[in-house]
């Protein structure tokens, strides 16, 4: 192989992919991005066995070939390269050289043979949505995934479509994230896959928000994500995601209705004195008024007093104050609603003029 | 048959039944009698584990020439003479029968001589006393009591005997029960001709601890803590060995009370109950321990042998001992210099250049309340209790400086991490290594429990409730402390026969395995004794916080970064108990520069 690229094609290439390859791995290759050169292009490939990203750049294709390099070698020396380089590639049986200017680069590589690519989903059915659209709901549901939960299907994004709508959902267990978009996807039956956090997550670093096209492809355990530059292969969460529908509270009786960027600020200051592992906030709602409450082991304490819109009798309720603020901070709206019912029931927080987003969170008990 | 009353002998045998039931029995009578005669120096010996002899010599007051008939007769004491005398008994004998209980079976030899006399005299008998005029004998000022052929006339008895050397073990560990309380007499024991023991009477501090080090082990003195507490009329005294210092077997356990050694239920639950956070289940504090109450508030004629007692306020007793230990337990904090060290040479001994007990607060100055100095709990008054408050006073004081100083943390700072495992942290002596897992688990415990008395622990509810099938016990088990997992923070119903659903679990605990959890849990509950004492509730509930607290803690293997190990770190200084893990396992050790140049024979 040996190609001509400009740096900075390279770089943005190599760092679209570079996410997902791990930097502990018990498998060498897998810290080794496999290169690929087809006509003008040069297909730079990572992979963690659950996902593998594929990137392009435009190349001049001088010799074709197929190598693995060292990943993050590459990339780190290719960052350090003055802006507008150019570089030169070219492989030996078990090394490849980089050439830049003065600058001369000998990385040694695996075969290529051994990479464990992932290839081309085979015949899925497919829905194509604008970047901006999928970086929406993506964005608006996915603080809500669980950690390293031992219930393994909440770690991962429900990805729901039916015949004119696509739909996310996310939860933790005590929360519950939700945000659709309307389209015609052409799906005749509702599909429900788990895509995998990891996966979400590099998808939002490369999703933009404009309207270029993006096709999903689902196929039997995976899921394809195509956006021109960059394609996602991912295995999907084989679970099956809790009825999340059934957790949606039908609208509680207590409305409450207030300026989002209001409240979202006074929770942010109260969170300061809240429990720093329990992140206990009281909300103590009367006519009109929203009184925030929090305390911590040092005995210190918050208090926050809030004009509202409310008229729902004497509440009051306890939540983890982080859920409130997630929720909070990715609605965009200038007004929000959140609906109660009691003490224990959990509360419903929306944008006023959208319900396209939708979260639920789970009261605690302080 | 008719009814008969018996002939003197046989009651005496029956009495010995119970009195004297093996030769160790015969021992501890006869060295009783010794100190209660105020003897300073006793000397025991034996052939074939006390079956064949034990004589028995002292240097007390000795009995007059007119009295030694009396001596062996029953009912004979000159000890107590009325009721009142036996509700504020000092001595350890009174009833008068253990005399003649031994002579019963045995061949016996009474010699003694008092100040006045010029010479002693002697009284024998085989089984009973003849009534023989006491004969001239010389002997020192004390008494000489000599026991041969023992259960001679009772051979059902004497075949119950265990091998010599097994009764000769009881009789030496009884030695040591008693030498252990009485500092003030010397002792010296041989068997079969050869010297086993010789203490000398220790009347200082430095002899005092010599002699508990000589019994108990200079390791258990190195990990123990002197105590002394009084409070409303009672007062303890002694050594507390460390939770780390647990043992597999209940054999460093000396409880006194008045100067009695006693086996005593409700004592040992109050003792069992301040190590329970501290130590596993599976094994034993070790403790030399003198307890002291006005005489008229326990009853020591209970128990043919004295080895029990009655307290007329058994749960002041039992609340204030629980409180005493516990207490001082919590009160420890990581304090390099002390304690934890790592033993890596051969010769553990000479790498312990701390002081040994350098706690020793205490003194033992508190009233006793034994009268006629039988007891020998009144040692060493002369430490004054002003002496005493600045001591603690001075530890105290440095706890402050933790914070003023980086340098000064006990603990030091995190420098690494081992195997995914261990902490290594460098103070200002050298090297800690502390086993994350286990500290985490401590510091947990501790935060838990803190957060049960103070509030009481959120609970986060789930949006789907979790249902959790497990056996029908298991879901009784925990159904029926539901109202208890509601205090930590678990909510949960009764599904259905054999399945349970979680509403709500605390915060801390999200996203782990609950209903591993919740089947750990239930499954112990066979495990768990009912005992009648109220403080076992919350004890079951700590175990519940235990039981979290090692399974919420860091696993082995999770990457720690410096500044999540520094703050551990810091934790452990805060929290109580934090030199062991919940399971008695000590946290952290500590290796001294000193003893890292040893190992590198630096500086010889
Ligand atoms: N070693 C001794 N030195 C001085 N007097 C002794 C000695 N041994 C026994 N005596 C005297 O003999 C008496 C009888 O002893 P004995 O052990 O039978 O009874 P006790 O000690 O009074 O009560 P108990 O049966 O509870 O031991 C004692 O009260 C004591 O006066
Ligand atoms: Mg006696």
């Amino acid at each position: 192989m040996k190609l001509q690229v400009g740096r900075n094609e390279l770089l943005s290439a190599l760092q679209a992919v570079i996410g997902v390859v791990e930097r502990r791995q018990t498998l060498p290759v897998l810290s080794n991005f496999l290169l690929e050169t087809k006509d003008d292009e040069l297909i730079v490939t990572g992979t963690d066995l659950e996902i593998e990203l594929e990137s392009r750049a435009r190349v001049q294709n001088i010799a074709p070939g197929r190598i693995t390099v060292p990943a993050r070698k590459l990339f780190d020396i290719c960052r350090g390269l003055p802006e507008g380089a150019e570089i030169q590639l070219e492989s030996t049986a078990d090394k490849a050289t980089l050439k830049s200017g003065r600058s001369r680069y000998s990385l040694a590589c695996l075969k290529a043979d051994e990479y464990p690519a992932m290839g081309q989903v085979a015949d899925g059915r497919s829905l194509t949505l604008k970047h901006g659209q999928l970086k929406a709901i993506f964005e608006r549901t996915q603080f809500a995934m669980a950690q390293q939960d031992v219930r393994y299907y909440l770690n991962g994004m429900l990805l729901e479509i039916t015949a004119n709508r696509v739909r996310t959902v996310a939860t933790d267990g005590h929360r519950l994230a939700m945000s659709e978009v309307t389209l015609e996807t052409g799906f005749k039956e509702a599909t429900q896959i788990i895509v995998p956090r990891k996966a979400i997550i590099e998808l939002l670093r490369v999703l933009e928000a404009g309207d270029e096209e993006v096709t999903l492809k689902i196929a039997a355990g995976q899921l394809q994500a195509d956006l021109d530059v960059v394609r996602l292969t991912t295995k999907l969460i084989d679970g099956r995601f809790p009825d999340y529908e059934r957790v949606i509270p039908e609208s509680g009786d207590k409305r409450l209705q207030a300026n989002r960027e209001l409240v979202k600020r006074a929770l942010g200051r109260t969170a300061i004195l809240s429990n720093e592992k329990f992140r206990g906030v009281r909300l103590q709602l009367e006519n009109s008024k929203l009184v925030l409450q929090t305390h911590n082991p040092e005995h210190e304490e918050a208090e926050e007093d809030l004009e509202v819109n409310y008229d729902g009798g004497a509440l009051e309720i306890g939540f983890n104050v982080n859920y409130l603020l997630d929720a909070l901070g990715a609605l965009t709206s200038e007004e929000f609603v959140m609906e109660l019912k009691n003490a224990d029931s959990s509360g419903l927080v929306y944008a006023l003029d959208d319900p396209s987003s939708k979260y639920v969170v789970m009261p605690m008990r302080l | 048959m008719a009814i008969r009353i018996l002939p003197d002998q046989l009651i005496n045998q029956i009495k010995a039944g119970e009195v004297v039931e093996r030769p160790s029995a015969v021992v501890k009578e006869l060295v009783e009698n010794s100190l209660d005669a105020g003897a300073t120096r006793v000397e025991i010996e034996v052939e074939q584990g006390g079956l064949n002899l034990i004589r028995i010599r002292d240097n007390g007051s000795g009995i007059p020439r007119e009295e030694l008939p009396v001596a062996l007769q029953r009912h004979a004491t000159s000890k107590i003479q009325n009721m009142d005398d036996l509700e504020r008994v000092g001595s350890l004998g009174f009833r008068g029968e253990a005399l003649p209980s031994i002579l019963s079976v045995s061949r016996l030899t009474l010699t003694s001589r008092v100040a006045d006399a010029s010479h002693g005299w002697q009284v024998s008998g085989a089984g009973a006393y003849e009534n023989e005029e006491p004969k001239p004998a010389a002997h020192a000022v004390g008494t000489t009591v000599e026991a041969c052929d023992l259960f001679y006339n009772t051979p059902a008895r004497r075949k119950f005997m265990k091998a010599e050397s097994t009764e000769f073990r009881h009789i030496s560990q009884f030695i040591n029960r008693i030498a252990l309380c009485r500092f003030d007499a010397g002792f010296t024991l041989k068997h079969n001709q050869r010297r086993t023991l010789d203490l000398a009477p220790a009347d200082s501090e430095p002899e005092r601890e010599a002699r508990v080090a000589q019994i108990c082990g200079d390791d258990f003195v190195r990990n123990a803590i002197r105590i002394d507490e009084q409070r409303m009329g009672l007062s303890l005294q002694g050594w507390v060995g460390l939770p780390s210092f647990a043992r597999t077997q209940a054999d460093l356990q000396y409880l006194y009370v008045n100067g009695r050694a006693v086996r005593d239920k409700l004592l040992g639950h109050a003792l069992r109950r301040a190590f329970a956070d501290a130590m596993h289940s599976t094994h034993y504090p070790a403790f030399v321990l003198y307890l002291e109450l006005d005489p008229v508030g326990v009853d020591v004629n209970v128990h043919p042998q004295k080895t029990e007692v009655r307290f007329r306020e058994s749960a002041r007793v039992h609340d204030f001992l629980f409180g005493a230990v516990h207490q001082l337990l919590r009160r420890q904090r990581p304090e390099p210099e002390q304690h934890h060290h790592a033993h890596f040479a051969e010769s553990a001994t000479n790498m312990s250049v701390q002081q040994p007990m350098r706690y020793a607060t205490p003194s033992y100055s508190s009233p006793s309340y034994s009268s006629s100095g039988y007891s020998s709990q009144n040692f060493s008054a002369r430490e004054s209790a002003s002496s005493v408050e600045s001591l603690w006073a001075a530890s105290n004081a440095t706890t402050p400086s933790l914070q003023e100083s980086a340098a000064e943390y006990p603990l030091g700072h995190a420098l690494a991490q081992l195997h995914g495992v261990y902490i290594l942290a460098q103070n200002n002596t050298g090297l800690i290594l502390v086993d994350a897992h286990a500290a985490h688990e401590r510091v947990l415990y501790e935060q838990f429990k803190q957060q049960l008395t103070h509030g009481g622990i959120p609970s986060q509810a789930l949006l789907v409730p979790e249902q959790i099938s497990l056996d029908e016990e298991a879901a009784d088990a925990l159904e029926s402390r539901h109202e208890e997992l509601r205090r930590y923070g678990l909510e949960l119903d009764r599904a259905g026969p054999a399945s349970i659903i979680v509403r709500a679990v605390p915060p801390l605990l999200a996203g782990q395995d609950i209903a591993t959890l919740l089947r750990e849990l239930s499954s112990d509950e066979d495990r768990r004794t009912n005992t009648t004492h109220l403080g076992e509730v919350l004890d079951a509930q700590h175990r519940i916080m235990a039981d979290m607290a090692c399974k919420a803690a860091i696993k082995a293997n999770r990457r720690l970064t410096l500044p999540e190990m520094d703050g551990l770190l810091r934790d452990m200084e805060r929290t109580e108990l934090s030199g062991q893990c919940n399971h008695g396992r000590p946290t952290w050790v500590q290796v001294d520069m000193a003893e890292l140049d040893r190992l590198f024979l630096r500086g010889r």
